[in-house]
């Protein structure tokens, strides 16, 4: 730097202690030393502040109310400079976030990264993992075209049949019998405000509790080796997360370029030639409703609530579950064959969804 | 400026009288205030700063060891580290050991009793203003979340629309309603057949089907011998819309897209995952051979009818 700046960036540092600031953040030393491996908590974070940026500007057109949201939405699409491919951007942006965090969860549960004294980072992210999922779902809506009408029509029936509060929940989402205008209001709100915010606070929580407890390292814990490849957060894990970031740029912007978004027909209760399907990441859900163990009232209650529930149950007490300190996988065989068989069953029921005919 | 260390050896003006073990700063000036002697005898004493005559080797003091063992001793508890307490901008001026060196503790927060009066009081008020708020904030969020059931009658088809028996069709019908402020019209559908006696019979398994309000009274009797026949188009299993179509395994049926409910021509189930038949609507024939019914909707994903709207 030279004289003049150097002047300013003095006057700033006194004041705000911006280069203690900085070297608290970036010397975080990683054991072990940057790897790939741990670029996917950076890449969410990414993520999550492009969807906020598009999203912003998305907000400059859309108005969220049922008589103007599908025509404030075509004209994003059709009117406005690069709409298109902005309201396209932040259609995919959401599903590599969904994407993204479920790798991130693989990431961390396959290194044992969440056990002690990690806990607390595990548990604050599978609320994130609740949370970047509600996004999707609120977010489908608010086009408000067939799609949007009918995977939310269905989505709250299913909420709707928890046992209890599901009633409440139903009525409260949708404020009111139907999803209608009130249920777009709501959704709005939910979508771009609460969860957001919730999000934000969250992850930044998650990663202070990370901070707290240290980067948990390979799974091979030979303290010489550990000691001798450590290196610093910056600069060879920012070079790698940033590798991975423009990798995850360049795929959103092709799924935006060569996927645009584009809408059906308004929303309405007459579906016309409409075969309902919600986004891409609830059709194995979508496809186990179908069948015969989860049919009838009590087998629906079992596929669409009591399964899911036990799953986020099971998913929040795993590091309270699996204490061994050994992280190492071929000492983890349940861990990770329990791992695989949802992966893979959630794979098999979306292909077996993509095989089936309706017929 | 005196920085006297932690450990550094104390001679009095005539003798040794012990080690340094902590240090006092002033949060106000910055500066440090006392040193902390741990005298030879376990004592601790402090020591005011302007007694420290020179640290170069060790802790010289101006006074001796008497007065040393006259300054009063340390009351810990009336001192936090600066661990406990951020003073802005200590570490800048002073070469602080965090662990060592002590801050007083304001005279106004030494009494604890005092302090558990304030806590409890700011915990008080909070709850009188927030409390209040609560219900408040709920009516106005569940306000729309109850709206009553509206019994009025609409068109949905004509009787000469029908000349076959048992060949149902959608029946399109355009429904207003008014959310809050905001009155919207939009298209809904039923299906709509004239029945034959035997899927007459089916449908109604020889009793008419009586239509309750919440608490329990009748609102409409559909009449066994009436042979048109409305089902609501919401299909009972999550409230896709169901067609009549010719299914792989039956000629005709209704089939739901969504999860494959099959259901028969009088609204049983065959196949799949409903939880109960397709749900007839209350329905009349007005004297001009209108078919009229009342869109009511029941929850899906139960056995039994829950009206919704
Ligand atoms: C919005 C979603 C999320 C964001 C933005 C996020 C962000 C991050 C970041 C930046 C890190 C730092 C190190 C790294 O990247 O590996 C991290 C670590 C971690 N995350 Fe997340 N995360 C999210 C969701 C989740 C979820 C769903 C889980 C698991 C249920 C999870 C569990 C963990 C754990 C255990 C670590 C520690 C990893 C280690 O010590 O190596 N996170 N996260
Ligand atoms: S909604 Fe019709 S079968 Fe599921």
């Amino acid at each position: 730097m030279n004289g003049v700046a150097k002047k300013i960036y003095d006057w700033f540092d006194e004041r705000a202690g911006l280069t203690e600031l900085g070297d608290k953040m970036l010397n975080e030393p990683m054991p072990g030393g940057s790897r790939y491996a741990y670029v996917f908590g950076s890449i969410l974070v990414y993520i999550f502040m492009m969807q906020l940026v598009t999203g912003i500007l998305l907000m400059f057109y859309y108005a969220p109310t049922a008589d103007h949201a599908y025509e404030s939405t075509q004209y994003i699409i059709h009117n406005v400079e690069y709409g298109w491919f902005i309201l396209s951007f932040h259609f995919w942006g959401s599903s590599v976030m969904v994407v993204m965090v479920v790798v991130h969860m693989s990431q961390v549960f396959l290194w044992g990264a969440y056990k002690k004294p990690a806990e607390l980072v595990w548990v604050v992210g599978t609320i994130l993992f609740t949370l970047v999922v509600a996004m999707g779902f609120t977010g489908y809506l608010l086009p408000w075209d067939q799609r949007s009408y009918w995977a939310t029509t269905v989505g709250l029936e299913i909420a709707d049949k928890t046992p209890l509060i599901g009633d409440f929940i139903g009525q409260f989402l949708r404020g009111g019998p139907t999803t209608g205008a009130h249920t777009i209001n709501r959704f709005f709100v939910i979508h771009v405000m609460i969860l957001p915010l919730a999000i934000m606070g969250l992850a930044t929580l998650h990663i202070y509790l990370f901070r707290k407890a240290g980067p948990a390292g390979p799974r091979q814990r030979d303290h010489e080796m550990l000691t001798r490849t450590s290196e610093y957060f910056f600069p060879r894990q920012v070079y790698k997360d940033s590798v991975a970031i423009g990798i995850v740029f360049l795929i959103t912007c092709g799924l935006a370029f060569y996927e645009p978004v584009h809408l059906l027909q308004e929303a309405t209760p007459e579906p016309g030639d409409y075969n309902p399907i919600p986004e891409w990441y609830f059709l194995f859900l979508f496809q186990m409703l179908r069948y015969e163990t989860f049919s009838g009232e009590w087998g629906q209650i079992v596929g669409s609530i009591v399964i899911p529930v036990i799953f986020m149950v099971w998913l929040i007490a795993i590091p309270f579950m699996f204490r061994n300190p050994e992280r190492r996988l071929r000492h983890r065989k349940l861990g990770f064959l329990t791992w695989a068989i949802i992966l893979l069953a959630v794979a098999y029921l979306t292909y077996d969804y993509t095989i089936t005919e309706v017929h | 400026m005196i920085q006297p260390k932690i450990k550094m050896k104390v001679v009095g003006s005539d003798r040794d009288v012990g080690e340094v073990s902590n240090v006092i700063a002033d949060p106000v000036t910055k500066s440090l205030s006392h040193i902390v002697v741990c005298t030879d005898d376990g004592g601790q004493r402090v020591v005011p700063i302007d007694q420290v005559a020179d640290v170069s080797e060790g802790v010289v003091l101006r006074c001796s060891a008497v007065t040393v063992s006259g300054y009063p001793l340390l009351c810990r508890d009336d001192y936090t580290t600066v661990h406990q307490q951020e003073v802005a901008g200590l570490e800048a001026r002073l070469d602080v050991d965090p662990g060592h060196t002590l801050l007083p503790v304001p005279e106004g927060d030494r009494d604890i009793p005092r302090r558990g009066f304030f806590t409890k009081f700011t915990i008080a008020i909070n709850a009188v203003l927030a409390i209040p708020l609560a219900y408040p904030v709920l009516k106005f969020l569940i306000h729309p979340m109850y709206a009553p059931y509206s019994n009025q009658w609409v068109k949905l088809a004509s009787t000469n629309q029908f000349s076959d028996a048992d060949a149902p069709r959608s029946y399109r019908f355009k429904k207003t309603i008014k959310e809050g402020y905001l009155e919207r019209t939009f298209d809904k559908s039923h299906w709509a057949m004239k029945a034959s006696p035997g899927t007459l019979e089916s449908v109604y398994q020889g009793k008419d089907i009586e239509f309750r309000d919440k608490s329990g009274e009748v609102y409409w009797v559909n009449r066994r011998n009436v042979p048109y026949v409305v089902f609501s188009g919401k299909c009972p299993h999550l409230g896709c819309g169901y067609k009549w179509r010719s299914t792989k395994k039956y000629s005709m049926a209704f089939l739901c897209p969504c999860h494959l409910s099959i259901y028969d021509i009088a609204g049983g189930v065959l196949t799949g995952p409903a939880p109960r038949a397709l749900d007839v609507l209350p329905t009349r024939v007005t004297p001009g051979g209108d078919i009229e019914m009342i869109d009511v909707e029941f929850k899906a994903g139960r056995a039994d009818r829950v009206r919704v709207i």
